[in-house]
């Protein structure tokens, strides 16, 4: 039977050719957005990593008028808070870093100070950072305030008494960050007086917006029964653009994909039935000759099953070329992240002649049941 | 012995139902070489594919060495059929892409033989086809494509060999070769029941049926 089948093929090339060239493009496909959506679900992070906080935790008494304005509250919280969200168990998070910041006249000209505390991530996952990690006595200063006072690196700055060495001078963003000074929070403790006090979290949160509950209802739950003294805020634009940029994604793919997939369903069922259709002779001599349907069925699925096994195998490469070669100019912020994923080629070797056998299944089926006496009697 | 008991077989056409066989009896003892002739339209194939096992009746019974093969499941009478009957076909119905040799061979593992070179080439030896075994159904002529196709008939051993119009398709002298194979397989004890339009199978036949409208003419005695 198995010998049957490659000598068929070999007679009939084109019908193989191009059933296979079906079940490549379905597998190509198939591989070439999986490995490209998988690349852009971590792409898709690091860019909004690179977008800022989506969540920010102030002193419950803030003045959200004031805040919003001034961009920093005029309560602090404990220091040790960043801690205690940081180990509490159940809270979902990618980044957490405790600010205390103030707007300050330095020089006679109104500007922010931000002390930063280092950058935590959850116990047992190293993430990128977010932000630099400043040493003590250093300054990162904002590209105004560098031009105005001519700052360059190495350079000191005196706030309220206490020295500073410039590590950094900003390049120009266009924000308030033009006219801020970041030191370490220990300095900015030490500059403001307000030893071992923070006035905010900022964190990444990991939630996205699958989740049928609202998530900052959840968050909100969440932080204020760790963190009694606090309240939430969303940066609701941040967050909402991460979580859409991934579902567009997903869409995007759970389109595409099924449909791509029926049409080389089709495609093969199509190929299958004009294959049997030429073989119509052929399957009613070999009924004729007391060939079963079982027998005969295997024959043509086995066929199918051979073209799916090609196929996957060819597709799977073909896919992850496409997705490393081509995928980057189509998918622009998931280049860097694109790698080949060869676990897919074992679920190709299963998937894919499973599919070519189901979609060669109905013709093949009407082929095998066909009565042999009113074939062979009109031809 | 192959007894026919009220064999009727009426097609559902859209004209209606079409009666190819009406209460026909026979019986055929084994080692007959039978002619079975008539007009277009008349049965003789559709008699041919009943006695073959591949055409359900109507109504009637057919016994073939006492077994109504009928009564058989389907899987049951193909290997009946594989066992015990060769067929021929005037269309020869070799597969195009399977070298002479395998497209005997391939009777081989529908009657649970094995798929067993040696044997086809000495059938096709005997036949005369030793130099074209290994060439496909394509380049052959006619006749050798016929003789191709006695030789699967041949391979499985059968007790029966059924040919719908062998030489229909034959000049006379090839014809006569593809006849004195079926003879020579006569010979040696086999039944031969062979439809034909043509009167060349005459002298071969111990027995001439003539089937009109789906009757026999010359009913046995």
């Amino acid at each position: 039977m198995i010998r049957l089948i490659f000598k068929e093929i070999l007679h009939r090339k084109m019908n193989f050719l191009l059933g296979l060239l079906a079940v490549i493009i379905a597998v190509a496909l198939s591989v070439s957005f999986f490995i490209t959506d998988h690349a852009s679900h971590r792409e898709t992070a690091r860019v909004m990593l690179k977008m800022g906080f989506n969540l920010r935790v102030i002193p419950a008494h803030t003045d959200l008028n004031q805040f919003f304005l001034t961009g920093c509250s005029s309560h602090t919280m404990p220091e040790e808070y960043l801690n205690t969200l940081a180990s509490a168990q159940g809270f979902s998070y990618n980044h957490l870093i405790g600010t205390l910041q103030k707007k300050i006249t330095w020089q006679g000209l109104d500007i922010i100070l931000t002390g930063l505390a280092p950058e935590l991530c959850p116990p047992g996952h190293k993430r990128p950072p977010m932000i630099y990690a400043i040493e003590p006595g250093s300054a990162y200063v904002g590209y105004a305030l560098a031009q105005q006072f001519n700052l360059k690196k190495g350079d000191t700055i005196t706030i309220a008494s206490h020295p500073l060495t410039v590590e950094h001078t900003l390049t120009e963003n266009g924000t308030i960050d033009d006219f801020r000074i970041q030191c370490a929070l220990a300095d900015a403790q030490n500059i403001l007086n307000l030893p071992r006090q923070i006035n905010e979290i900022q964190a990444v949160d990991c939630l996205c917006f699958e989740t049928k509950k609202d998530p900052l209802t959840i968050l909100r739950q969440q932080i204020t029964s760790l963190l009694p003294d606090t309240q939430v805020i969303q940066a609701q634009k941040i967050a909402r653009a991460r979580a859409q940029q991934r579902q567009l994604i997903k869409k995007i793919f759970s389109f595409i994909l099924p449909l791509v997939v029926i049409v080389c369903g089709i495609w093969i069922a199509v190929l299958t039935l004009m294959n049997v259709r030429q073989r119509q002779t052929e399957i009613g001599l070999l009924r004729a000759l007391g060939y079963g349907s079982i027998r005969i069925i295997f024959l043509l699925l086995g066929k199918a099953i051979l073209i799916g096994l090609i196929g996957a195998v060819a597709g799977f490469f073909l896919g992850t070329y496409l997705a490393l070669d081509v995928g980057p100019y189509i998918f622009k912020i998931t280049a860097q992240n694109i790698k080949p994923m060869y676990f897919l080629l074992t679920w190709s070797l299963i998937i894919a002649p499973l599919f070519a056998a189901v979609s060669s299944f109905i013709p093949v089926t009407i082929a095998a049941s066909q009565d042999p006496a009113d074939v062979l009697r009109y031809e | 012995m192959i007894v026919l008991e009220n064999i009727t077989k009426t097609y559902q056409t859209h004209r209606g139902p079409v009666d190819a066989l009406v209460d026909l009896d026979l019986s055929i003892p084994e080692g007959q070489f039978v002619v079975i002739r008539g007009p277009s339209g008349s049965g003789k194939t559709t008699l041919l594919l009943t006695l073959a096992g591949m055409q359900h009746p109507t109504s009637g019974k057919l016994l073939i060495a006492g077994k109504n093969i009928y009564n058989l499941s389907n899987r049951l009478r193909a290997n009946f059929r594989a066992q015990n009957i060769g067929f021929v076909f005037q269309m020869f119905h070799l597969v195009p892409y399977l070298s002479v040799v395998d497209n005997v061979a391939l009777a081989g593992p529908a009657a649970g033989n094995n798929h067993d070179i040696t044997k086809a080439r000495n059938l096709l030896e005997k036949l005369g086809l030793a130099e074209r075994i290994f060439h496909k159904p394509a380049q052959l002529s006619a006749g050798e494509k016929q003789r191709t196709a006695i030789a699967r008939a041949l391979y499985n051993n059968p007790k029966i060999i059924l040919a719908d119009e062998p030489t229909g398709n034959l000049d006379p002298e090839n014809a006569s070769a593809v006849l004195d194979h079926l003879a020579q397989f006569h010979r040696r004890g086999g039944t031969v029941i062979i439809v034909t339009h043509g009167l060349i199978a005459d002298q071969y036949a111990d027995r001439i049926i003539n089937l009109r409208q789906g009757r026999l003419e010359n009913p046995p005695a």
